[in-house]
């Protein structure tokens, strides 16, 4: 489904679109990266990844996060970058849903605020840059990709 | 290359980085986390083979310890204090000011208990690691915290 005009964005504005969520993406990335420990910590209290797997998840999930990051704002495989942002975006969204309905009040871990709790404010924010990352997909006229290039490049 | 290949190497190749440098790293992650390991009797408190720093412990032995005056620290963020908190249990936000008066109180090799909310709140689990990365070696985290003691009914203190 495609909403009306939503694919007609002008180019600086998928550009924008694209830095801020690279850099949400890469600033997410930083302290989980510094610290997997408390990253897996922070998985664990969701209780919904199971055979302690939390450990395996905080160890490769930053990477990826740094990696399109980077992607995104070097203009480099966008169409995959904001594919994976939709999913991990929509992930987020329902572990953090998830422990809203069963009455857990813990950290997000979302590696952007410390102490920043889960809650309907997390939710928007995510929602938020779900939209920007389905706006970058369906608008092929962008700017600054170098890989693979676009006729606009 | 189309997205769904795309797709598959930033899934791919950063996984594959994650995982080589956990490998290299001196503090590495298992692949697979432990479950802290949870005792049941205060005789294992002084078990000379205790190799885990942070263990976990039930209602049934968190009464008996506070019935041995043993130092509770309470992990909840300060608004949640109004209901009250354990008699006598300590808390500070600032992890620097709560370590320094554990251990003026009892050192750092001494049991005491770490509660939250409830067994999902985590913040417990967060402040034991803190704790023992500030070289407390016997921390207790009391599994059913705060909801556990009230639901016994046993008795709580007003927190000013």
């Amino acid at each position: 489904m495609k909403f009306k005009n939503m694919n007609k964005v002008h180019p600086y504005i998928i550009l924008f679109m694209r830095i801020v969520l690279g850099l949400v993406f890469i600033a997410a990335s930083y302290d989980k990266l510094l610290n997997p420990q408390q990253f897996a910590r922070d998985i664990s209290n969701y209780h919904f990844i199971p055979f302690g797997l939390e450990n395996f998840v905080a160890i490769i999930l930053p990477w990826i996060e740094l990696f399109i990051g980077t992607s995104l704002i070097l203009g480099i495989m966008i169409d995959g970058s904001v594919l994976t942002t939709g999913v991990l975006l929509i992930m987020f969204n329902f572990l953090v849903f998830q422990a809203m309905i069963r009455g857990f009040n813990i950290e997000c871990g979302c590696g952007l605020k410390e102490g920043e709790m889960v809650g309907v404010q997390k939710l928007i924010e995510n929602f938020t840059l779900l939209i920007f990352s389905y706006t970058i997909f369906i608008n092929k006229k962008r700017i600054f990709e170098f890989y693979p290039k676009t006729t606009l490049s | 290359m189309n997205f769904r290949l795309q797709f598959i190497y930033l899934i791919i190749v950063p996984s594959f980085l994650g995982l080589g440098v956990n490998f290299i790293n001196q503090n590495s992650l298992p692949l697979v986390a432990k479950s802290i390991e949870e005792i049941t009797s205060s005789d294992h408190l002084k078990s000379s083979n205790q190799l885990a720093n942070i263990r976990k412990i039930d209602i049934k032995l968190a009464l008996e310890l506070y019935s041995k005056k043993t130092l509770f620290v309470d992990a909840r963020a300060e608004e949640y204090l109004s209901d009250g908190i354990i008699p006598g249990a300590i808390f500070n936000d600032d992890i620097e000011i709560l370590s320094s008066k554990i251990d003026s109180v009892i050192g750092l090799d001494s049991a005491f208990v770490v509660y939250c909310s409830d067994d999902d709140c985590g913040s417990s689990e967060d402040l034991a690691f803190e704790l023992q990365d500030l070289g407390f070696t016997n921390i207790l985290v009391f599994s059913g915290g705060w909801k556990s003691w009230t639901d016994s009914g046993y008795e709580i203190q007003k927190y000013e």
